[in-house]
């Protein structure tokens, strides 16, 4: 047999220094940077808001209407806008497709943001769905309550009682795990006309459910989705959608659902004008400053992105590959414009970096990391060496790994 | 509590298996009329619908240009120039034959919104279909069609179903549904509740696959070659990849599969099947079939590292399986 003509072609975010993290890695990454800005941005929400209830039920009721929001206008254009959904998944009248479309939906976004498990039952009156993992615990159980009311809305828009009203046709129960630290999650939805059950409140959603539950046994669940396992999400209705299909669409709304939405809310608790955006620096530069207080984690990160050992500890690429990285699986598109000993200057198109999702640009990325990686780069480089971000408001921004003396450092 | 253990699923099994059951079963159906109606479909489709008498249905399937499967459906004529298409999603299949139409003297529409459709089935169907009809329909051969009456609503009943078993479909109006729904809940029959038993365990029991099952196939791989005659038929969209596919052999076998545990519940639609740790196929579904008593399902082998009784595992949890012919009972 012949020799190959060349090695295989693997897909993958090249680092700084040529390393190729392959691509299923990146996406896991990617995911975590996401769930970790979510987190961040949730423990300012506590710090301004210390009722658990208060706060979940506020976070509830923004993603709830953010939700019916994303496809509101009149019966004609919800109608479009549903059958592009259908048309996108092929999925059929028979099922009742108005009827579980929450379903469906949650189903290709969870399996996106690699919170494994399936739909086990999915009939007339009653879909049940079974997360075997989710690399979402590390935000809070408000997240958790949260998603039952975007699953309220997304079946409320597609089949609510009146067209533009929240009727809540449906109660909705995380019967097995109610918070974070337990992997399995059963989410049990159920029709209230079918099984003689009462309207919800936002804080209602953690009863038992009607009917018994299909469970997995502990040793055929699963610990990752299917776009890990087999390459490709597969949705009930056999339509295939690719692992790139699945990274692309955690890149975007991973943004929106965690952290764009929960942020109408949490802007609003503030009691003092002012007292977020003096809030969220402060959270964020922890974070970063705790990243790399171990010495084993400035090794492993070097190890990770491969940085010869020419380059030096306290030098500012090991700061700008990190950052390469991040944005890199996150993917962004940047261009660098300096990366050496004196420092590392990064462009990048502010549309891109605010605007994951295009029609949400969230400027609070801008400054969440801005704070983030100056705290970061204090314990991963040195604290002689600073992030900031210049050009904030204009079409391109550059991030710049410098030397400053910073007489204020919060 | 496994699939196995669901009384309301087993119920509803046993209900068609050995009386009667009734559900809510729209597929999506294409309405096709016009002089070039007949030509157009055999076109598209693999089996020669010409030879298909009026008030008569014929099964088929549609290819694409790589001889793969895009659906199996029944072709459905209702008069010399007017067909009803089954299919499992319409919109693709309007845009299908709006690509193939150029020239034609024919018009096509997805009527699935306009019409609603409710199938009785199991070996008692016949006695209820008569109680509920104007006019007695037992004599109705399979696969027929016909003009009937409900409660004084018309309807359309014809012979068929997805169960394997007796049974009657019928189609009506979307603004007749109410009432057809309250004649039949007062009829002598188990309103099935459980949507997997319909769509999947008594079908997959009997053999009959869905749409994403054959998906990509070609008809030889998904055990439809009798289906295909190119001695008799002419063009038709993927002939020329059918006739290169019949001379290179099958690259997969579309088999049955049984799961050797307790349970399946971990097994997707795609998940790989490994035969001693090397990936053979992938499966297609599972389910619990309540009248075999088994964990059964579809998967697409390797034909040559796979023949029936072959040992594999499914998923990522190493789930022990065997390969079987993909019919139960």
């Amino acid at each position: 047999m012949a020799l190959k003509q060349r090695v295989d072609l693997h897909r993958g975010v090249e680092t700084a220094f040529g390393k190729v993290i392959p691509e299923k890695e990146a996406y896991s990454f990617c995911l975590r940077t996401i769930a970790a800005f979510s987190a961040n941005i949730f423990q300012v929400m506590r710090i301004l808001n210390d009722d658990w209830e208060d706060r979940t039920a506020r976070i509830c009721e923004t993603a709830n209407m953010m939700n019916c929001a994303a496809c509101s206008g009149s019966e004609g254009q919800l109608q479009q806008y549903l059958n592009a959904f259908y048309d996108e998944w092929n999925i059929p009248e028979f099922v009742d497709r108005e009827a579980w479309i929450g379903a469906i939906w949650g189903d290709y976004g969870d399996e996106a943001e690699d919170m494994a498990g399936r739909v086990i039952q999915f009939t007339r009156n009653r879909v049940e769905k079974e997360l075997d993992s989710c690399p979402w615990d590390i935000v809070g159980s408000e997240m958790c309550n949260m998603t039952t009311a975007m699953f309220t809305a997304n079946f409320d828009i597609a089949a609510g009682g009146e067209h533009g009203k929240i009727t809540n046709d449906v109660a909705l129960n995380m019967c097995e795990a109610r918070g974070c630290g337990d992997p399995h999650c059963r989410v049990v939805a159920e029709r209230l006309d079918a099984f003689g059950l009462h309207h919800q409140g936002w804080l209602d959603h953690r009863g038992e459910s009607a009917a018994p539950v299909h469970d997995t046994p502990l040793e055929r669940r699963v610990k990752h989705a299917q776009g890990l396992r087999n390459g490709q999400y597969t949705q009930t209705f056999g339509e295939e959608h690719s692992f790139e299909w699945q990274y692309n669409w955690v890149a975007q709304m991973g943004w929106v659902w965690s952290i764009s939405f929960p942020l109408i809310a949490i802007r609003d608790m503030e009691k003092n004008d002012g007292d977020f955006d003096r809030v969220l620096p402060i959270v964020f530069s922890t974070a970063g400053k705790n990243h790399f207080v171990d010495p084993f984690a400035r090794e492993g990160l070097r190890a990770w992105l491969d940085i010869p050992r020419e380059v030096g500890d306290n030098d500012p690429r090991v700061m700008g590959a990190y950052i390469g990285a991040i944005m890199g699986c996150q993917l962004v598109p940047f261009e660098w414009e300096a990366f050496d000993s004196d420092g590392v200057t990064i462009k990048v198109s502010t549309d891109d970096f605010n605007g994951r999702f295009p029609m949400a640009p969230l400027d609070e990325i801008t400054a969440g990391y801005e704070a983030e990686w100056n705290g970061a780069v204090k314990t991963l480089v040195s604290p002689e060496w600073s992030v900031w971000i210049d050009g904030k408001d204009d079409e391109y921004q550059f991030i710049q790994i410098g030397r400053k003396i910073d007489t204020h450092m919060v | 509590m496994l699939f196995k253990d669901d009384e309301v699923a087993r119920a509803d099994a046993l209900a068609v298996r050995k009386d009667s059951g009734w559900y809510r079963w729209t597929h999506d159906t294409v309405d096709v009329t016009g002089a070039d109606s007949t030509a157009l479909l055999d076109k598209l489709l693999v089996n020669t619908v010409a030879q298909c008498n009026v008030g008569r249905e014929k099964y088929t399937t549609m290819l694409d240009d790589s001889g793969g499967i895009i659906d199996d459906l029944m072709a459905i004529r209702l008069e010399e120039n007017h067909w009803w298409l089954s299919t499992l999603y319409g919109p693709q299949m309007v845009r299908w034959l709006g690509e193939h139409a150029e020239g034609c003297d024919v018009a096509f529409s997805d009527i699935t919104p306009e019409i609603d459709m409710f199938s009785v089935q199991g070996p008692r169907s016949a006695e209820v279909m008569d109680k509920l009809l104007d006019a007695p329909v037992d004599e109705l051969k399979r696969f027929q069609i016909v003009d009937a009456s409900i409660g004084g609503i018309s309807v359309r009943v014809d012979r068929g179903g997805f169960t394997g078993e007796l049974g009657y479909e019928i189609y009506c109006s979307r603004s007749d549904s109410d009432q057809i729904l309250k004649l039949l809940r007062d009829a002598d029959s188990r309103e099935l509740q459980t949507l997997e038993v319909f769509v999947r365990s008594l079908p997959m029991e009997k053999g009959m696959a869905l749409r994403q099952d054959y998906h990509h196939l070609t008809p030889f791989e998904a055990n439809l070659g009798w289906s295909v005659h190119l001695d008799k038929k002419g063009d038709f969209v993927g002939r020329a990849a059918l006739e290169k596919a019949q001379e290179v052999g099958p690259r997969y076998a579309f088999v049955g599969v049984e799961i050797e545990r307790e349970s399946y519940e971990d097994i997707c639609q795609n998940e790989i099947v490994r035969k001693r740790g090397i990936p053979v196929g992938k499966c297609r579904q599972m389910i619990y079939g309540y009248t075999v008593g088994k964990n059964i399902g579809y998967a697409i082998v390797d034909p040559k590292r796979c023949p029936l009784g072959t040992k594999v595992t499914i998923g990522p949890n190493d789930s022990p399986a065997v390969i079987v012919a993909p019919k139960w009972c």
